[in-house]
């Protein structure tokens, strides 16, 4: 303990508790540094240790991943929660990695900007969490991803050294885009301290309709031609037989879009009515995070999400279990919440070489620490994998960020 | 010295047509778009396939010879200069476009094939490939892929690490590895991301799955004349300001103004400061009232007159312009160099000013026609090579312009890549440990950095013959 206490202070030190656990591994000491700095000594300290480290923002997605093979020194950066610089001119913003979003986009809205992204949970989601478990929601399907936004990272790596990749403007080659690389890493790469974002405009006007097809496969195709329509999607999920779709822009292109879509989906039979954007879009975003036995999310081209569907609709009548799915179609993002955990390793079993044939995959994006113990949470990465082993090698030889969490035990 | 039995091994790999190493032909490969260093490979292979390219790399790899890959050589930082590898391999005879999937919007394309290509290939289907740098007739997909190309319609779509989904990668043992796919979301660290605009030192890609775009229902383009770069550049701040993402928002002063009216004849303003080319797309419900909050922008930062395009043929005629605007500069000055930076986009008007104050100091006349929307500037350095005090000048200003960006809080290339031309600049950006960072994950791909050597990273940099430039291609 007293090598902690000796860079953050006595106050910011304590010993690990059951509520600090990840995926049932209690850290021996939870440490909150208040400085890059001191960032850099932690790391140091732990690695000269050779304890194994794992950073924590507001604690949100520490379920997504698989379980640590060690954890010693729960890292909480929540401390580190400033906006450093918002250029509302430039539209870019340089955050620390433990602000929460909602303080993010306060800064923003101020200038009647945003960071589009809308993670599961992001009430409780801060700057490094989204960028460690590389989150989305239905915005990605107009706005892009984590990796599509963000311009440059700060690492503290593990010799302690703080690393810059990327940098603070909209265009930029200049050397290896390294904050790629840290996009959905957990952690394993090494403790994001700052991130910069290109950030947009607000749109001015929004409006969402939710279409009720009466079964599944029609639902995947009115969704397949929302997303081929003159006005594209703001966003578009597909739960059950229900198509949501925002529209958002200007007031005219709003219109148009909404009254296309509705044509579009009375003329299949569809019923039509319009819902609350927000809220829609919110409900739509937290699915994947509200308490479920496990949420497998299974990805595909947007053109097999129907097929995508009824396999998991299959195996979990096969397994006697309940199943609620949405999918994100223009991404063929399908998630799925198994209401029991006994029947999830079956379901995965079932439903991964099925996915795999597609071309995609199938990760247990969460489940409780039991059901992680029983499978593979992550699949098959794919023939990149002994590059993967080697990038983390060179970044990481110690193996002292959160080792065990990622792919292939990584 | 290349072995015979090497060469020999190679032609039987690439046929006898798919290997040059005759004097006068190797010219042609001693530079690419950048001229102001240049160096013959040895030998130039051409593989068919890329299956090939594992051949010859695992041909390379058992003589531990180090190799630099080729696409069109339209590449402007010097990426492709062989500088200690005396192997050139040129993907430019791998064109075929494999799969165009419209329903999921993706195409997989050989790294040979040309930009251009592949939207020629799509447009039945309504669709596009986005990234369109201005040398998109002629650059390939491979060489996109290697510099993170961007060009003028990036400023809404995103560069090309946001159009690549997956590649195949000629690791420089020889084996083809494939990083992300058709599907997106595989888990994992994401190399596709890492190796988009590794500009040729992880190996060679060989194949690229790239995602599509919608072709807008609706476009406008729109020709704003400004008395001044000032007044322009506060423009395009009002507009990015005002919430709208146009499509393009690009700047030429008027230097470029004049040369490309007297090269191309399509009534641009010779007397104005500046000229805007404005490009909104999008639904055609919404086009009309962005136009109009544009054009109310424009009004009020003192714009002289705004053209809109009537029809495809206008809307063509100014996009020539622009990407053809360095080809037109050939008549200003036997030769140029297009430098290539980032500044934060509200800074646009400092570093205009800057790189007017540095063309003063070096006695050169500079023009600018650039990507003012993403503050993405293109100054072009006019010369004559024949004069080397005046090309000691040329390269004295262009790292100047280039310190000013760093120091404006930009970076050193936005679409152009690091190449030879900007290692001695890394260290303005970047400091040791993040060099070093870099350097290990190199080693990840390429341990013995046979692979496009001596390129990107300061201490690999090596003494290049340094000759005078020739008159320079149009590109």
């Amino acid at each position: 303990m007293t090598p902690w206490a000796e860079i953050v202070g006595a106050a910011h030190v304590r010993p690990g508790g059951a509520a600090d656990a990840v995926d049932g591994v209690v850290p021996r000491a939870v440490v909150r540094p208040g400085t890059v700095d001191e960032v850099r000594a932690c790391v140091r300290a732990a690695a000269g240790a050779g304890a194994a480290l794992l950073a924590r923002g507001l604690g949100a997605h520490l379920d997504v991943g698989a379980p640590p093979a060690r954890l010693d020194v729960l890292l909480d950066v929540a401390r580190l929660a400033r906006v450093l610089d918002h250029r509302a001119g430039d539209m870019t913003v340089t955050v620390e990695a433990g602000c929460p979003l909602p303080a993010l986009a306060d800064v923003l809205a101020g200038a009647g900007q945003w960071l589009p992204l809308d993670p599961p949970r992001a009430g409780r989601t801060t700057v490094g969490g989204l960028v460690a478990a590389g989150l989305f929601g239905p915005l990605r399907a107009s706005q892009g991803r984590v990796r599509d936004l963000l311009l440059g990272v700060r690492v503290v790596g593990a010799d302690g050294a703080l690393v810059a990749g990327g940098g603070r403007v909209v265009k930029n080659v200049a050397g290896y885009d390294l904050p790629k690389l840290h996009v959905g890493a957990l952690g394993t790469l090494g403790v994001l301290v700052e991130a910069t974002f290109k950030v947009r405009p607000r749109p001015p006007c929004g409006r969402a309709l939710v279409a009720a097809c009466g079964d599944v496969g029609a639902a995947a195709d009115l969704a397949l031609a929302a997303r081929d329509a003159a006005v594209e999607p703001f966003w578009l999920v597909l739960e059950g037989e229900r198509v949501s779709v925002g529209f958002a822009g200007v007031a005219e292109e709003v219109a148009a879009g909404a009254a296309a879509m509705r044509a579009l989906a009375e003329r299949r039979g569809a019923r039509v009515a319009d819902v609350d954007p927000v809220a829609a879009r919110g409900r739509a975003a937290d699915m994947p995070g509200e308490p479920a036995a496990a949420v497998l999310r299974a990805g595909v081209l947007p053109g097999d999400v129907g097929a995508a569907l009824r396999d998991i609709d299959a195996a979990a009548r096969a397994a006697g279990t309940a199943v609620r799915t949405l999918a994100h179609v223009a991404c063929g993002v399908v998630y799925a919440a198994v209401a029991a955990e006994a029947p999830v390793p079956r379901l995965v079993a079932h439903l991964r070489p099925r996915m795999e044939a597609r071309g995609g995959s199938l990760v247990v994006e969460r489940a409780a620490p039991g059901v992680k113990r029983a499978l593979d949470v992550w699949g098959d990465p794919g023939p990149g994998l002994p590059l993967m082993r080697g990038v983390k090698a060179a970044l990481d030889p110690g193996a002292l960020f959160a080792p065990g969490r990622f792919v292939g035990g990584l | 010295m290349l072995s015979g039995a090497l060469v020999t091994a190679l032609r039987a790999v690439v046929g006898d047509d798919g290997v040059i190493d005759g004097a006068a032909a190797l010219l042609v490969y001693e530079c690419d778009g950048y001229t102001l260093e240049r160096a013959a490979p040895e030998l130039v292979v051409l593989p068919r396939a890329p299956a090939e390219v594992g051949a010859v790399l695992r041909l390379l790899a058992a003589g531990g010879i180090p190799f630099v890959p080729r696409g069109a050589g339209t590449g402007l930082s010097g990426g492709t200069l062989p500088v200690g590898a005396p192997v050139m391999v040129c993907t430019s005879r791998m064109q075929r476009i494999e799969a165009i999937d419209a329903t999921n919007r993706r195409v997989t394309v050989e790294a040979g094939v040309v930009n251009q290509w592949v939207t020629n290939a799509v447009r039945a289907h309504g669709l596009h490939y986005a990234p369109d740098p201005s040398s998109q007739p002629a650059c390939t997909i491979g060489g996109n892929v290697a510099e993170n190309s961007g060009g003028p319609h990036t400023l809404k779509y995103g560069v090309t690490t946001n159009h690549v989904l997956g590649v195949e990668l000629a690791l420089p043992t020889g084996d083809l590895v494939q990083l992300g796919g058709a599907v997106e979301d595989r888990p994992g660290y994401d190399l596709v991301g890492l190796a988009v605009g590794a500009e040729g030192t992880f190996g060679i890609v060989t194949r690229a799955t790239l995602r599509l775009v919608r072709t807008p229902e609706g476009t406008r383009t729109l020709l704003a004349v400004f008395d001044s770069v000032e007044a322009a550049s506060e423009a395009v701040s009002g507009i990015i300001a005002d919430g709208i993402v146009p499509a393009a928002l690009e700047m030429m002063d008027r230097l470029m103004i004049g040369a490309v009216e007297v090269a191309y004849r399509v009534g641009l303003p010779v007397d104005a400061g500046a000229v805007l080319l404005i490009e909104l797309d999008g639904p055609a419900a919404g086009l009309e009232p962005q136009v109009a909050r544009v054009e109310r922008v424009c009004r009020a930062h003192g714009v002289r007159e705004i053209r809109v395009a009537r029809d495809e043929a206008e809307r063509a005629a100014l996009w020539k312009c622009r990407k053809r605007a360095f080809g037109a500069v050939g008549r200003l000055a036997p030769n140029y160099c297009t430098q290539d930076g980032v500044v934060p986009r509200t800074r646009v008007p400092e570093i205009l000013r800057r790189i007017a104050a540095a063309g003063e100091r070096h006695r050169l006349r500079i023009g600018n026609v650039f990507h003012a929307g993403d503050g993405n500037i293109h100054p072009i350095l006019l010369f004559d090579a024949r004069d080397p005090d005046e090309v000691r000048r040329v390269l004295a200003a262009g790292r100047e312009i280039l310190e000013a960006c760093v120091e404006l809080g930009g970076s050193l290339t936005g679409e152009h890549g690091i190449g030879v031309e900007k290692i001695a600049e890394m260290p303005l950006l970047f400091g040791p440990d993040d060099l070093r960072a870099m350097t290990a994950i190199r080693a990840v791909f390429d341990p013995a950095g046979r692979a496009n050597p001596h390129k990107i990273f300061p201490d690999a940099k090596v003494c290049v013959e340094t000759r005078a430039p020739r008159r320079q291609a149009a590109l």
